[in-house]
């Protein structure tokens, strides 16, 4: 609904955001600085440094990009500082206490609404109207929905993931599925027949501690999560998920405790021959698992009603306390160009937001990628409500009484769905 | 020591004052206000948003079950803990003490190392030990015949693996705490005792252990607020599960106010374990006041 | 010592070398299993990712690789990060001369209010530090304090089990020593820095290592403070090196190796030359 009203709002500057897009890539930043300085004639001649956050273990691949920037705009230099992603919260704690921060912000999808509502970052609804890069329509829809709170955009897409099913195709082929399962009761049945291979053999690996899983495959039974702030995890939708995915644990077709990284079990004779999991894991099964080359696949995940995936990432927003919200909207319309997203995936291995990107043979001509690139357009972030986090925390401990306890999945669900309303109401 | 210079304590104690004064005393009365109000990040960004809600967090946090639970954990790890760790530093300073040669003091330098190993290298290299699949430890036992523990997926074992982990970061700085006292006891208390003949374990019992009166004080109360506050190797290692198996109050405490940005529930929870720090130590202190006189 | 053993009787030189040889064991019994994770870190850090996830794990690298160490040089900034740690280790040896003088004041002198003081530094060691990081930032940042080096070592400067640590030490300083240094016509402040000081060396040693550690691995302060990489510390690169998802094991254990292999030899060092030089003075 909201992101119909979005990209109507921005439609003007769509078609020209796509026919500029594409056709060369300087004149379309060009046109941007021109329509940036418009507003601000004096901010144009003035020299700014913007200051940049960005989450990860470097700054280098971001600093790469600065250059890039300033090369093409020589009044704006920039100034980067990579934050670990382990304390990124606490470090964004104190800015916003203090509103000193940077002026361009990377924020996790998840930790949007949070300090969306804290006033943290600033609305950029009115000013995505100037930049055609930053249009709704380029980007992935569920990675636009991550942008949006109440009402208003509140950054802009910039990376994007979401999970796939990854499988071996030999030892899936020898119990007798030569394509990966398509729907939720073939899932069960694959896995309950991998299982029966032997001691030490599992079906499929599903992360009990994953924040995503059980919301990922709930959304796929039709459940709705969040309806007019009100919890709806006592619906029978939510619940049959719950149940189908604790099925897996207690007939342990999905290990627990196993201890063991996935890139160490699904080489080898497949003890966990299948997992759900994000892109970042093709280069490491690449890496780490040479000797299983041509003997595994990616897949779009199977369906119930849908076969709805997550979707994560990150988005950049601009600091709401910024001085220079004109030059960081111009580093942020230089980032979310297709051939800038390339480059920062070759850099970095993480993959664009922007579906023009996505046509790129490097993409579209791989086969695992394709089938991100097709989850991608079928794929929603986790409800931005800002107890979210709060709330999928709860349900792990919850989720854990059931499928490590044997709790009562009616009784659980219960008190989360009382406690999860709790914090809604806040 | 009277009446010497009126100036002089002030003087060598101001400058510390001052600076605990701004970084701890001003911070402490700031945070005493915040767990009497409902701030959470929006409040942090605009202070119009913060409502002042009385002892209203204080009601919560002593009613959350989560948190009681992590007050038991608690217990837990300062009743094994605690005494573990002041025997077990004791004894390896009074071990490598006794040898007094060159070999014996690679000891030191041996037991010392864990503590002084960066916390998140010590999860990576502890993960991999308890590692229910293919850690070293179960390694050793599946090949010695034995069974596989559950280092860390059953929450009482799991409360254990995490106590043997901090013992083996711990003992160190106790250790050298314990050989910096038993080396400024006098030469010429044994020298005498020997010349009376008395047996190393006599010289051990009325000489050492009386003298070292004081460092097993310091000892005993810093190492007690220092398990009371527990964090790291949960937060590391377990992230308070299995089944808040090894949540501490201070895990609690941290999650709620960093993780969730609940910055006055927090703040209550962590007032509520101060207060039951205070009132352990100054037991403590009275008891060993009253073991010293009689 | 030696002088000391052969002036004791021979039958119990005997039975102590006996003892020696028992707890000469047992110590090198723990001692193995004190030192087997430390051991697996730095003989890990020369794996290659592969071999570190390889099932059975392997004790010694299969083959030697420097790789993970290069990248933290080539693609990580781990010479700033060096640079910055040292100098903040180096400034919070301010913080330990603070903290002696404030133990000598505590110990020695008796004033108006001292042990309700005392007991307010103790307190302050006993609330949990989470809890007064956001208003300690605020106070630095209106103290314009962001964004420097001062403002990293300051909030750190005082250690509340630093300053109980002097005190309980120096309390059991002989006082006729002092007064006797006072009727020799030296000043309150001549005699902490030498009598006292030197006097003190064994527990000088102990906060020497300890301040020296917790500046090295000072980790929250310059992360918070920093608005700059340039102020990054070793732990804070550390910390960079944990991904979103997935973690390079061999780059991690190379970048902790890193860290803890210069505070060993400071050990080592400060060992051998303070505690011993305390032993033979007072010996004599």
């Amino acid at each position: 609904m909201r992101k119909r009203i979005v990209s109507g709002v921005v439609a003007t500057a769509v078609v020209a955001g796509l026919l500029s897009g594409c056709a060369s890539g300087n004149n379309n930043a060009n046109s941007g600085t021109n329509s940036g300085s418009n507003n601000d004639a004096t901010n144009a001649e003035e020299k700014v440094t913007l200051s940049v956050w960005a989450m990860g273990d470097s700054s280098k691949p971001m600093e790469q990009m600065a250059e890039a920037f300033t090369k093409e705009n020589p009044n704006i230099t920039v100034k980067v500082q990579a934050i670990p992603w382990g304390s990124a919260h606490d470090k964004l704690l104190t800015a916003v206490a203090s509103k000193k921060g940077p002026d361009v912000l990377q924020m996790g999808t998840t930790w949007m609404p949070e300090f969306a509502a804290a006033g943290a970052i600033a609305d950029l609804t009115s000013d995505l109207a100037n930049y055609p890069e930053l249009a709704a329509d380029n980007f992935f829809s569920g990675t636009v929905t991550s942008t949006q709170f109440d009402g208003k955009t509140v950054g802009v897409p910039w990376l994007a993931e979401t999970r796939v099913l990854f499988y071996r195709t030999d030892v899936l082929s020898s119990v007798g599925y030569d394509q990966a399962p398509k729907t939720w009761d073939e899932l069960l049945d694959v896995s309950k027949k991998l299982t029966e291979r032997g001691k030490d053999k599992y079906g499929i690996g599903l992360d009990p501690k994953e924040p995503t899983l059980s919301f990922m495959f709930a959304r796929q039974n039709g459940a709705t999560l969040i309806e007019d702030n009100k919890a709806q995890f006592e619906q029978p939708a939510y619940r049959d998920t719950v149940a189908y995915l604790n099925e897996f644990f207690q007939n342990g077709y999905a290990p627990v405790d196993l201890g063991l990284d996935t890139a160490q079990t699904f080489g080898g004779d497949g003890m966990v021959p299948m997992f759900i999991s994000g892109p970042w894991m093709i280069k490491t099964v690449k890496d780490q698992l040479p000797d299983i080359e041509g003997k595994w696949a990616t897949a779009v995940l199977p369906s119930k009603e849908n076969n709805m995936s997550s979707l994560g990432g990150s988005n950049l927003t601009v600091f709401n306390y910024t001085e220079h919200k004109d030059a960081a909207l111009k580093f942020i319309a230089f980032l979310s160009k297709p051939e800038i997203q390339l480059e920062w995936m070759n850099l970095t291995g993480e993959l664009p937001a922007n579906m023009k990107a996505w046509e790129d043979p490097q993409l579209s001509d791989d086969a695992n990628m394709a089938v991100v690139g097709e989850q991608l357009k079928n794929a929603e972030p986790m409800p931005l409500v800002k107890a979210w986090d709060n709330i999928s925390q709860n349900f792990l401990k919850t989720f854990e009484q059931i499928y490590r306890a044997d709790a009562d999945i009616d009784a659980q669900l219960k008190d989360f769905n009382a406690q999860s309303q709790q914090l809604l109401d806040k | 020591m009277k009446g010497t210079s009126k100036a002089a304590p002030y003087i060598f104690i101001g400058p510390t004052l001052l600076l605990l004064a701004v970084f701890s005393l001003l911070p402490i009365l700031v945070a005493v206000y915040i767990s009497l109000t409902d701030m959470d990040l929006a409040g942090l960004a605009d202070y119009s948003n913060i409502k002042f809600i009385g002892l209203k967090n204080y009601a919560d946090v002593l009613g959350d079950p989560v948190f009681l639970v992590a007050l038991r954990n608690t217990l837990f790890y300062v009743v094994i803990g605690v005494p573990l760790v002041i025997i077990c530093s004791l004894g390896v300073a009074l071990m490598i003490n006794f040898g007094r040669n060159r070999a014996f003091k690679v000891f030191r330098v041996v037991y010392y190392l864990p503590s002084v190993t960066n916390v998140v290298a010590v999860a990576v290299v502890w993960s991999y030990l308890y590692n229910p699949g293919v850690g070293l430890f179960n390694y050793i036992l599946t090949s010695l015949g034995f069974d596989k523990v559950p280092w860390l997926t059953d929450p009482t074992i799991a409360k254990l693996s995490l106590i043997l982990l901090a013992l083996w970061r711990g003992i160190g700085l106790n250790m050298i705490i314990f050989i910096a006292a038993l080396q400024g006891i006098s030469r010429s208390y044994y020298e005498a005792a020997q010349l009376d003949g008395a047996s190393n374990w006599q010289q051990l019992t009325r000489i050492t252990i009386p003298m070292l009166r004081y460092a097993i004080v310091f000892v005993s109360i810093t190492t007690m607020i220092g398990w009371l506050q527990f964090f790291e190797e949960p937060f590391v290692m377990t992230q308070g599960g299995p089944l808040n198996g090894t949540v501490s109050a201070s895990l609690f405490i941290y999650q709620n106010g960093f993780q969730f940005s609940n910055f006055g529930y927090a703040a209550a929870g962590s007032f509520v374990l101060f207060f039951i720090i205070i009132a352990v130590t100054l037991l403590q202190l009275r008891l060993q006041r009253k073991q010293a006189e009689e | 010592m030696s002088k000391q053993a052969r002036t004791a009787q021979s039958s119990a030189s005997k039975s102590d070398r006996v003892q020696k040889w028992i707890i000469g064991l047992i110590l090198t019994v723990f001692g193995v299993a004190m030192i087997l994770p430390f051991l697996w870190m730095i003989l890990s850090s020369f794996k290659t990712e592969a071999e570190i996830k390889q099932i059975p794990p392997t004790l010694w690298p299969e083959t030697f690789t420097f790789d993970s160490f290069q990248k933290l040089f080539t693609e990580m900034d781990f010479t700033t990060y060096l640079v910055n740690t040292l100098l903040i280790t180096l400034f919070s040896f301010v913080g330990l001369l603070l903290n002696a003088m404030a133990g000598f004041g505590f110990a020695k002198y008796r004033f108006k209010g001292r042990d309700k003081l005392f007991l307010l530094v103790l307190a302050t060691m006993m609330i949990p530090g989470q809890v007064t990081m956001i208003p300690v930032y605020l106070i630095l940042n209106s103290m314009h304090l962001t964004n420097t080096m001062l403002g990293i070592v300051l909030p750190g400067f005082i250690s509340a089990f630093g300053i109980f640590l002097f005190r309980q030490f120096m309390s059991a300083l002989p006082d006729e020593i002092l007064e006797a240094t006072r009727l020799d016509g030296a000043g309150e402040y001549g005699m902490f820095l030498r009598i006292v000081l030197p006097m003190s060396k064994p527990i000088l040693a102990v906060q020497a290592i300890l301040t020296f550690i917790s500046g090295w691995n000072s980790f929250l302060w310059p992360l918070i403070i920093a608005n700059d990489e340039k102020l990054y510390t070793l732990s804070v690169g550390l910390q960079l090196l944990k991904g979103q998802h997935g973690t390079d094991y061999a780059l991690q254990m190379a970048g902790a190796a890193f860290m803890v292999v210069p505070i060993m030899i400071i050990f080592v060092f400060f060992q051998k030359h303070i505690i011993e030089n305390y032993n033979i003075s007072g010996m004599k």
